[in-house]
């Protein structure tokens, strides 16, 4: 009997420890709320952006050159999500494109708060302190034909359809210094006399190919970690810099060609989002 | 569905033209009546319309190959201001309210939800494209072993095999890639350039598949030829030099395929057995 006791006790001292040694070990996948915003920093000062009607002649932000402008519309794509941490946390956003729908290409309007934050999910427990995406959509969203949600053609206002694939950053506006006969934009016609339209895009990722590739994966590292589980509701801010898509890699001259509807005309531009996306903050 | 949505002219503008104005059932899915088809308000495109056959076995599409995939190839005629002239979320919107459609489509599709989306739309126009496969010609029978072809069919094959397969190559007779043919020694279309944005490419175009070439008048991008004997008088003594030209029409000092008056009839009687007239009075299509 004692024996019996003592074996008893001993198993149950083992459950009940290794029970609790699994409950330290594994905390459960939670999420994290990515919000992007967009800003113009003038002076190193962020500004919130605002966007102006169709025409308008109020010029908020200017661009390296000294040139003014201001923004009827702008719009990008970020795919292809991926979280690292430090000891290796390793996380990857669902990615899916169907006639049904699309999963993992995010479409961020700045006329559309809601679309401007991503709520990722299921993410492994754990200390993240970088993050990876695509700006754009890369071929697994244009090879296997049409798609719906985000990517739907017909309502995502970003598909080229004579070079068909997807604009990875449009933007709309005017300045001063624009002598308009903008063509194919949502926001500008050719008659606006300061009209500018830059649409940037070019996905063919093809190895040995003269294909102009303008989509770009970032990755960008927090100045310390964010930690994911399911009882943390953690937020990482990025920002996007309007004044430095146009200026950073490559000043854009606004007298010369601002109206970009082709991957070759937009390389510069595409260059500059590597300066344009920056992290900016965690809210634990 | 497909076929039904192809011949539906609510895909255009004001209604007045659908799919199958320019790419007619009689003539492989061609134009028979436009040089340039035409579109809304009577629009002249800017491109000769090609047939559509065994599109399933295509890489690319459209003359400068801009097209990806099938799927993506009628938001371009549907929304040219050339040709259609009307916008894909209008489309949509045209199909859920029309009285038929919409049950149409959830039973094709019951992935799809109550309302119609453009990439289902777009998956009914492909399935339809895809079924259009011609491979009962005289010239398919022959290579079955089921036909057999005349001794004039039988010497043109033989000529055209030496002399055009290198380019028109394989049972589809393209080798899907991009050709400048000698039209022209200024470009007035820069063709697969546009694509590339190479200089490498400019006048460049799709080599078409011959299937049915006999009906597929008139020939080339930009439709100046309106017989197959033009066609071949252009390959043996037309083929002009630019910077782009084919290396496969510049063989030596020669520019261009030389060409007898009596090769060129016997690769014409070839061609001939290629038209697919079970294809084009098919009823499913």
């Amino acid at each position: 009997m004692k024996k019996f006791l003592f074996l008893s006790t001993l198993l149950f001292g083992v459950l009940f420890f290794s029970a609790c040694k699994d409950e330290e070990e594994t905390k459960d996948p939670g999420t994290l709320e990515v919000n992007f915003d967009n800003i113009a920093v003038i002076n190193n000062v962020q500004q919130q952006l605002s966007l102006v009607t169709p025409g308008s002649t109020d010029y908020a932000y200017t661009n390296a050159l000294g040139q003014k402008f201001n923004i009827n519309l702008l719009r990008y794509y970020i795919s292809a999500i991926e979280l690292d941490g430090p000891n290796g946390e390793h996380y990857h956003d669902h990615m899916e494109a169907t006639a049904s729908g699309s999963k993992g290409y995010y479409l961020v309007d700045e006329s559309i708060p809601a679309s401007q934050l991503i709520l990722l999910e299921d993410i492994p427990a754990g200390e993240y302190n970088k993050i990876t995406f695509t700006v754009g959509v890369d071929s697994s969203g244009v090879v296997n034909g049409a798609s719906g949600g985000s990517l739907d053609p017909a309502t995502c206002h970003m598909f080229w359809n004579w070079n068909s694939g997807y604009i990875a950053v449009k933007y709309e506006g005017q300045s001063d210094v624009s002598n308009g006969g903008v063509s194919g934009a949502e926001t500008v016609t050719g008659d606006n006399p300061h009209g500018m339209a830059y649409h940037i895009g070019g996905w063919k990722d093809i190895p040995g190919g003269v294909f102009v590739y303008n989509n770009k994966r970032l990755s960008l590292t927090f100045d310390t970690v964010v930690k994911v589980e399911s009882k943390e509701a953690p937020e990482l801010h990025m920002v996007f810099d309007v004044i430095k898509m146009f200026g950073s890699h490559h000043n854009i001259d606004f007298t010369g060609n601002h109206n970009v509807h082709k991957p070759a005309d937009g390389v510069e531009v595409a260059h500059n989002l590597e300066h344009a996306f920056a992290y900016d903050h965690i809210h634990q | 569905m497909g076929k039904r949505i192809f011949g539906d002219p609510m895909l255009s503008r004001d209604n007045s033209v659908a799919c199958n104005n320019c790419h007619v059932k009689a003539v492989a899915f061609a134009d028979p009546q436009h040089a340039l088809s035409l579109g809304v308000d009577e629009r002249q495109g800017i491109r000769n319309a090609p047939g559509i056959a065994n599109m399933a076995f295509m890489k690319e599409f459209m003359w400068d190959g801009g097209v990806y995939h099938l799927d993506f190839a009628p938001p371009n005629a549907i929304e040219n201001p050339l040709e259609m002239d009307e916008k894909m979320a209008k489309v949509v919107w045209k199909l859920n309210r029309n009285s038929t459609y919409p049950a149409q489509f959830r039973a094709a599709f019951p992935e799809m939800g109550d309302t119609i989306t453009s990439p289902f739309v777009l998956l009914a126009l492909s399935q339809y494209q895809t079924m259009l496969v011609s491979a009962t010609s005289k010239y398919d029978y022959y290579k079955l072993g089921k036909g057999e072809l005349s001794a004039n069919e039988m010497e043109g094959l033989q000529l055209f095999k030496q002399k055009c397969a290198v380019c028109h190559s394989g049972e589809l007779f393209t080798n899907q890639e991009y050709r400048n043919n000698g039209l022209d020694t200024a470009f007035a279309d820069e063709g697969r350039a546009r694509i590339t944005e190479s200089a490498a490419d400019l006048c460049k175009l799709k080599v078409p598949s011959l299937r049915n070439v006999e009906l597929t008048d008139p020939y080339m991008h930009d439709a100046r030829f309106n017989t197959l004997e033009e066609v071949l008088d252009h390959y043996a003594a037309g083929v002009k030099q630019s910077a782009t030209l084919a290396t496969e029409l510049h063989q030596g000092d020669f520019i261009g395929i030389p060409l007898t008056a009596s090769e060129k009839k016997l690769i014409v009687d070839f061609l001939k057995t290629l038209t697919d007239y079970e294809f084009i009075q098919d009823e499913r299509f």
